[in-house]
């Protein structure tokens, strides 16, 4: 048993029973000792109903089976709840002990099945079980009255032994017992009531947790579609950036140019008649304009687009990077394109030359390296890219170096990266290229 | 190791075997003992030197029967000690196995089951025949209709006769089979001032009581469970009518016991023991030297018989004894062996339970021997009859405190009552609420 304050009651009422038992036993035998050293033993037994056979030897067996109840209580505290037969087992010897203990001081109290029941209201299943348990513990003290018992039975009362004394010593007597009785009683109740209280309070616990629970899910719930509102206001809000800049893009470039180009045009319409020399020297700054308007028009299309493939093809826009590459360092790089056409996906174009850029790049920055080779070739389905430096290369491939991004990058097309350091740097990519027809 | 656990079981059932040899053995040899609680003197409180006699002639035949067995009995426990002595004894739980009862002990003893219930026992002993027994006598150790006692001995009423007197005034004694007018006509032919004091000094009666008059008038006054009371019978109200005329005719004056020893009155009611103790020496010239005197039945009233109450001496098994069947077979000793029986009338002064040993000749003979030569015996049929046919007082609690009730109102009518048929009316109503209550 775990619970702390139902045990501690428990072990209250242990105590009590044992008073008031041993009061019942001791007392006989005490009070016989006294009767016999008085000489009143003939008149006492006019008084009586019926006798214990051996008020002493009654004494030393109520003892004996209280101890062993004791012994079967502690070992049941020691029992977990799961060991239900050992706790029946239990349950049962409790209810034989004091059943015994019971008769042989005659039902002159009989408290003691209020204790036993605790166990068994403990142990009972549910709320109709415990109930059931508190009925049989009821039934169990009320059969077992000893004035009920005595109307079919001759059965000795503590009541004639009372009797024995004065009054005022018998008042005395009768009030101690009674407390007994009385104290074991209320205990009883103190017991059941901790008992539903504490069966209550596991059922408030649970429902709590429940409604937490709850409550929690219904805030994820809140956040997620919030989340999800959120998601579609950003995209909005950066269609409606794009679409501000493309608006101001075109106002800046597009409409400067058109306005200048309108206005010549009217100067020209003007002229044309008059001074037709003047007007093709017009024509002419008009043309310059609207070249120039398009050259604006292509570098903000550009912005918007900022790689060179957009505008090149594949090889040509390596070829770009290279010779841009070559423009600002005195790095020697070498371009061997061995496969007759380049005609790629835009996404793999875009990798193929971003794993080139950051490769040299690499080369360049990391590996300060002198010479660099780009092989691209085919090997059967694959394309082979391979760029190899003389850079000092590095003992262990650290993440960082833009390898990642590659790996990345060659990953989402299905194919695989490897690094060397044996000599110089070497990036080798293989990527599963989708070869369309008239291709090679 | 299989092996080793057959070399166990045998050991261990070897070391059993040898135990319960070892128990068979000691149990055979150990020696039981058997406590008798019986008391010193004569239940009817007349003087008996030879107490133990009996008992000891009976623990040495029991001993002699029965191996291993001792008879133990604490001696010098006198009869007046006796009821608190085995009370004590029943409260701590150590009461005798085998115990003699005294008659106001035993209904409350039997009621709170301090007595075994013998019915099982007496049918199990193909040996045993109650009938052997005088019914009356059985009957007096019957409680709520089982028997939870046997008559040990018994003592019946009988009336004293002043034989001196009587001859003095040409009377002849009266026949057993008297009636309550002849008792009434001696009495009042005898009761006389003879020396012309003006105060009588020779009566017919002393203590005659209502009581005898109601038993030898076939009547009873309680049933046997004590539920109910027939005062307002008329042959109850007849005796104490017969009680009062009797009384009366004493006119105011007590007669005291005083009166009957100067040998101034001709009839008082005594037991048998007193009889035998004072027909016998040494004590017959201590008591009732003044006169002759003899003993016959208790007159018989109009619907009854010459009977009396009888008074009988119990003994019983206790309820808890560890030795049923050895106390079963001492008790059966005591009372139903005809050789210890046949000894009551040689060592004690009361009259054995047994018909057959009362009825003997060797009895007869040894009343006899009390007698002088020219003396009218008291005959043992006679005493066998009085018992035979003698009134048993029912047994319930109450008894003892219903009579007390009935006797001092019955006393106050014969003393200065006339109406007695109303009055006894009231008694029964009275009594009959003590009853229900």
């Amino acid at each position: 048993m775990q619970n702390v304050k139902l045990r501690d009651v428990r072990i209250i009422m242990m105590a009590v029973n044992f008073i008031a038992v041993l009061f019942v036993s001791v007392f006989i035998a005490a009070t016989t000792d006294w009767i016999c050293y008085r000489y009143e033993a003939r008149d006492f037994l006019d008084t009586l109903h019926a006798l214990p056979v051996q008020p002493r030897m009654n004494v030393v067996i109520v003892l004996v089976l209280y101890l062993f109840l004791t012994g079967v209580f502690i070992a049941q505290e020691k029992f977990r709840e799961n060991q239900t037969g050992k706790i029946y087992i239990s349950l049962v010897l409790e209810f034989v002990i004091s059943t015994v203990i019971v008769v042989v001081i005659n039902f002159n109290y009989n408290g003691l099945f209020f204790l036993v029941f605790t166990g068994a209201i403990y142990y009972a299943k549910g709320d109709r079980g415990k109930y059931l348990v508190i009925c049989l513990a009821l039934i169990s003290f009320l059969l077992t009255d000893s004035k009920l018992l005595s109307i079919n039975y001759n059965l000795y009362s503590i009541n004639d032994y009372f009797s024995f004394y004065d009054a005022t010593i018998q008042q005395y007597l009768v009030g101690a017992y009674n407390l007994l009785i009385s104290l074991n009683i209320i205990l009883f109740i103190i017991y059941c009531i901790l008992m539903i209280q504490q069966q209550r309070g596991t059922i408030d616990e649970v429902n709590m947790l429940y409604e937490e629970i709850r409550k929690t899910n219904e805030d994820l719930e809140n956040a997620n579609s919030q989340l999800k509102e959120y998601a579609k206001i950003t995209e909005r809000m950066g269609e409606t950036r794009e679409r501000n800049r493309l608006a101001r893009e075109i106002h800046d470039t597009l409409g400067h140019t058109l306005t200048g180009i309108s206005v010549g045009i009217d100067a020209c319409i003007a002229t044309v008649e008059m001074a037709p020399a003047e007007t093709k020297a017009h024509l002419e700054r008009i043309s310059d304009v609207a070249r120039n308007g398009l050259l604006d028009i292509r570098r903000s299309v550009n912005e918007l687009k900022p790689d060179a493939l957009e505008r090149l093809s594949l090889e040509s826009a390596i070829t770009k990077m290279i010779t841009d590459m070559k423009s600002i360092t005195d790095m020697q790089i070498f371009f061997d394109c061995r496969i007759r056409q380049l005609k790629f996906d835009e996404d793999e174009e875009s990798a193929i030359y971003r794993v080139i850029q950051e490769s040299l790049t690499n080369a360049m920055r990391h590996g300060k390296a002198s010479r660099v080779r780009i092989v691209m070739e085919r090997q059967e389905d694959m394309v082979v890219l391979t760029i190899n430096d003389n850079g000092i290369g590095c003992s262990e491939i650290k993440k960082g170096f833009g390898t990642q991004h590659i790996m990345e990058r060659i990953g989402m097309l299905n194919g695989t990266v490897e690094f060397r350091s044996d000599n110089g740097f070497s990036v080798i990519a293989r990527i599963p290229i989708r070869w369309g027809e008239g291709y090679d | 190791m299989s092996k080793n656990r057959k070399i166990a079981i045998s050991a261990a059932l070897l070391g059993l075997a040898v135990m319960f040899v070892a128990v068979m053995i000691y149990q055979s040899r150990k020696v039981t003992v058997l406590e008798v609680g019986i008391f010193a003197g004569s239940n009817w409180d007349v003087a008996n030197a030879n107490s133990y006699v009996i008992i000891d002639k009976a623990i040495e035949k029991f001993e002699a029967t029965h191996e291993n067995v001792k008879v133990h009995y604490y001696s010098g426990i006198r009869k007046e000690s006796y009821s608190e002595w085995l009370s004590r004894q029943v409260l701590l739980g150590k009461e005798p196995d085998v115990f003699m009862v005294l008659g106001e002990d035993f209904n409350q003893f039997a009621e709170i089951g301090i007595m075994k219930d013998l019915e099982q026992l007496m049918e199990n002993d193909p040996d045993f025949d109650q009938n052997c027994y005088y019914a009356t006598t059985l009957q007096a150790g019957q409680y709520g209709g089982r028997q939870y006692a046997l008559p040990y001995e018994t003592v019946p009423i009988l009336m004293f006769v002043n034989k001196s007197l009587l001859n003095r005034e040409g009377i002849a004694v009266p026949d057993n089979d008297w009636t309550w007018e002849d008792l009434y006509r001696i009495s009042q032919k005898v009761t006389k001032d003879r020396d012309g004091d003006g105060l009588l000094d020779q009566f017919g009666t002393y203590n005659y009581n209502w009581m005898s008059a109601v038993y030898s008038n076939g009547a009873k006054l309680f049933d046997e469970n004590g539920t109910e009371s027939y005062f307002n019978d008329e042959r109850v109200t007849e005796a104490v009518r017969f009680a009062k005329e009797i009384t009366e005719l004493n006119r105011t004056q007590k007669v005291t016991k005083d009166d009957f020893d100067s040998g101034n009155v001709a009839f008082m009611p005594l037991p048998f023991t007193e009889y035998r103790i004072y027909k016998t020496y040494p004590y017959k010239i201590k008591k009732y030297t003044k006169f002759q005197w003899d003993c016959i039945t208790l007159p018989a009233g109009k619907d009854g018989g010459n009977t009396s109450d009888i008074n009988t001496l119990l003994m019983g098994i206790s309820n808890h004894t560890n030795q049923e069947q050895l106390a079963w077979e001492f008790l059966k000793l005591l009372t139903y062996d005809e050789e210890i029986q046949m000894d009551l009338f040689r060592y004690s002064q009361g009259v054995s339970v047994l018909k057959q040993v009362t009825c003997s000749r060797e009895t007869e003979e040894i009343l006899q021997e009390d007698m002088e030569k020219n003396e009218k015996f008291i005959d043992n049929k006679l005493v066998s009859d009085v018992i035979e046919n003698g009134v048993v007082t029912p047994k319930f609690p109450k008894y003892a405190d219903a009579v007390i009730m009935a006797d001092n109102e019955i006393n106050r009518m014969i003393e200065d009552d006339d109406n007695i048929d109303n009055s006894m009316r009231i008694l029964q109503r009275q009594i009959g609420k003590y009853l229900r209550r």
